[in-house]
């Protein structure tokens, strides 16, 4: 394990880029009133933590299974499946509900996990399959509507504002980060997690129960994923099926910016939480402008292509044109001419 | 991720084993299509309706459209590089952009439209093979992207073709009883094919999807590879959305439906590896037509959409395992 430690400590450094991200993000909201029209205030801070607690745990979710190493595509099924489970289990005791939801994430995690990690399979196809099938099953529970719930009086008592900024399902939300995050910094299981994301061989080889950790990881994500359905569905009084991709995309942006990278190893859920609060923010600032929806779309897929181009593990390599460069190039700016490599390849 | 590290087969062994493996793959794969068929096969056979010529019809006309995507993300994922999440957004933006410009001219409308399609493609190629970038997440945000800029250019409206246009009512005809879509996705199967057969870049492209690295050592542009994968596949999701916008008449982000799914069931089910290297899109096309069989046979026997959806969810989450089991069984 020593051996590792000096790349342990070297992300230290990138492990304070989520937060200064977050300042920027903060610093550019509190100033948007002098640049354009629209006010900031108090109520605007209320609905960045509503939009946290809407979506941030998803991010979340898709975060874990990155820090490890994978992507688990079903999040955004498995996000609209627990809210559809709660809002039809869950008239009569909202706790049940959320219990049937989260259990139900549990299995679908296991299925995935167990497959990817005991087939030594990758995680995309394994989670496009579930992704699928489970859309379709919440298609199905649903009828293809919108569902209501029936207990208003749990939908006030999620909504109601708590130290003004706060309400229930925002502290609920924040108190699921925090207790990860102290997972991951004061147990061994947040070194695991990393070290199985940066190499699952030498991972492997040191003693770290790999198969274990992705299958509990995969079982996780979708387990938060879907409770913050759940929660959702119930602090809106309803669940609706939906096929856009949105809650893939805010999720992916999030952990990203959160310090999260898609070759894994690195990343943690405060990084994540404050990946989700560049979001909200952002979000919320396009609220604020009463932007067009179109710019909506612009902006979160924009930001993806940016994030994702920045995360890109062959970008420095182009951008110092060697290789990948090099395979661009038309054969006129140096190296041997592009005739000769190719005949070669014949 | 780490799977194809972990099952790399060991040491430069004899090409016989090796051969034979790859026969024993091979053989118990197509052995799991054969059964799956069969099941398809009792299906259609037992649904009351299904095996009347006017059904055949209805199911080739959406293979016409399945289909096209379908070989577009076959080759996606033969260079190795999983699948696109665009494909419907791309599909919908050409549906409203071809209908958009039909007042001045079919023949530029055709050409803006797929022009589109490669550029979007091209820059999409360019990002995953050129930097390295994620496939899912470059085409998820490209798709956010290309809705966007619908959305601002259409107003959020449905784009309608002109009143009394016909110059585009050739695309809905028919010639002997099948739809004229068919008969292109045929031709573009049959061309495409011999084009991957014959072509360095058919050649190139298995090489990049088996081993990029290897296919860098041995000196090919892979950048290249990829991104005209990405543009001749975006070129056909454009073309695919084109005829939908001239069959339905109408244009929007709606029209795109579950293309995107269907695509990448058909390419999975047609027994092209999702680990790159492998397929020909003639599978891509017999994935797309049992994709469209199945649709049919839930539709027949009155499964609603959600049921229709979970069933390809369930075969493609099937079809991945068992391939990966077959291989890990011919590997041992």
């Amino acid at each position: 394990m020593s051996a590792r430690l000096p790349e342990v400590l070297r992300f230290r450094g990138p492990a304070l880029r989520p937060f200064l991200t977050l300042a920027v993000f903060a610093i550019a909201f509190a100033l948007l009133p002098r640049y354009a029209s629209g006010e900031v205030g108090t109520a605007n801070v209320a609905n960045v933590f509503t939009a946290f607690a809407g979506i941030g745990l998803v991010a979340l979710a898709l975060g874990l299974t990155m820090i490890i190493g994978e992507y688990d595509l079903s999040v955004s099924s498995t996000y609209l499946l627990g809210g559809m489970l709660a809002v039809k289990t869950g008239g009569d005791s909202p706790v049940l509900g959320a219990a049937i939801a989260v259990a139900a994430g549990l299995l679908v995690g296991f299925l995935q996990g167990f497959v990817i990690a005991k087939l030594r399979m990758s995680s995309i196809p394994v989670t496009l399959g579930t992704f699928i099938a489970l859309l379709g099953l919440v298609y199905v529970l649903s009828n293809s509507k919108s569902i209501n719930y029936s207990d208003l009086k749990v939908t006030l008592k999620l909504n109601e504002p708590v130290l003004t900024i706060f309400s229930e399902r925002s502290l609920i939300a924040l108190a699921i980060f925090l207790v990860l995050a102290a997972v991951f910094t004061f147990t061994w299981l947040g070194r695991d997690v990393r070290a199985i994301g940066s190499d699952r061989k030498a991972a492997r080889t040191s003693g770290v129960r790999v198969d274990r950790i992705v299958i509990g990881t995969f079982m996780a994500s979708a387990a938060i994923s879907c409770f913050s359905g759940a929660l959702l569905a119930y602090s809106l009084a309803y669940a609706t099926p939906n096929r856009t991709v949105a809650p893939l995309v805010f999720a992916t942006t999030a952990a990203l910016l959160g310090g999260v990278s898609l070759s894994g190893g690195r990343g943690n859920p405060l990084g994540i939480g404050c990946g989700v609060l560049c979001l909200a923010i952002l979000n919320e600032a396009l609220a604020v402008t009463a932007a067009e929806p179109y710019v909506t779309y612009l902006v979160t897929g924009g930001l993806l292509l940016v994030v994702t181009i920045v995360d890109a593990p062959h970008l420095l390599r182009w951008w110092r044109t060697t290789k990948a460069a090099e395979n661009l190039r038309l054969g006129f700016a140096g190296g041997p001419p592009a005739e000769a490599r190719a005949g070669g390849a014949r | 991720m780490s799977a194809h590290a972990a099952t790399a087969p060991t040491g430069p062994g004899p090409v016989r084993t090796r051969s034979s493996r790859e026969t024993a793959i091979r053989a118990t794969y197509y052995g799991a299509i054969a059964l799956f068929a069969a099941l398809i096969i009792y299906g259609a056979v037992s649904t009351h309706g299904f095996l009347t010529m006017t059904n055949v019809r209805a199911v080739l006309s959406s293979v016409a459209f399945v289909g096209m995507v379908a070989v577009g993300t076959a080759l996606i994922m033969i260079s190795g590089n999983l699948f696109s999440l665009a494909v419907g957004a791309t599909a919908a933006a050409a549906a409203m952009i071809f209908l958009a410009l039909l007042p001045h001219g079919i023949v530029l409308a055709f050409a803006v439209t797929l022009l589109m399609g490669v550029v979007v493609g091209a820059i999409q190629g360019f990002l995953v093979g050129g930097i390295g970038a994620n496939t899912i997440i470059v085409t998820i945000g490209a798709a956010g992207l290309i809705q966007g800029v619908a959305l601002w250019a259409s107003h959020g409206a449905t784009v309608l073709p002109p009143k009394g246009d016909t110059s585009f009512a050739w695309l809905n005809g028919h010639i002997f009883t099948f739809a004229v879509p068919i008969y292109i996705l045929f031709g573009t199967v049959v061309v495409l094919d011999q084009f991957l057969r014959r072509s360095r870049f058919g050649r190139q492209l298995k090489l990049v999807g088996e081993n990029v690295e290897a296919a860098r050592a041995a000196g090919i542009r892979t950048a290249w590879v990829v991104i005209g994968a990405f543009c001749i596949a975006s070129f056909l999701f454009a073309f695919a959305g084109l005829e939908l916008g001239a069959f339905n008449e109408s244009g929007s982000l709606l029209i795109e439906g579950t293309q995107t799914y269907d695509a990448i069931a058909a390419a999975v089910v047609g027994g092209i590896a999702i680990t790159g290297g492998r397929g020909s899109v003639w599978q891509a096309l017999g994935g797309a037509i049992l994709i469209a069989m199945i649709s049919d046979i839930l539709l027949l026997r009155g499964y609603s959409e959600g049921i229709q959806i979970l069933v390809k969810g369930v075969v493609v989450f099937a079809v991945v395992v068992l391939a990966r089991l077959n291989r890990m069984r011919a590997e041992s």
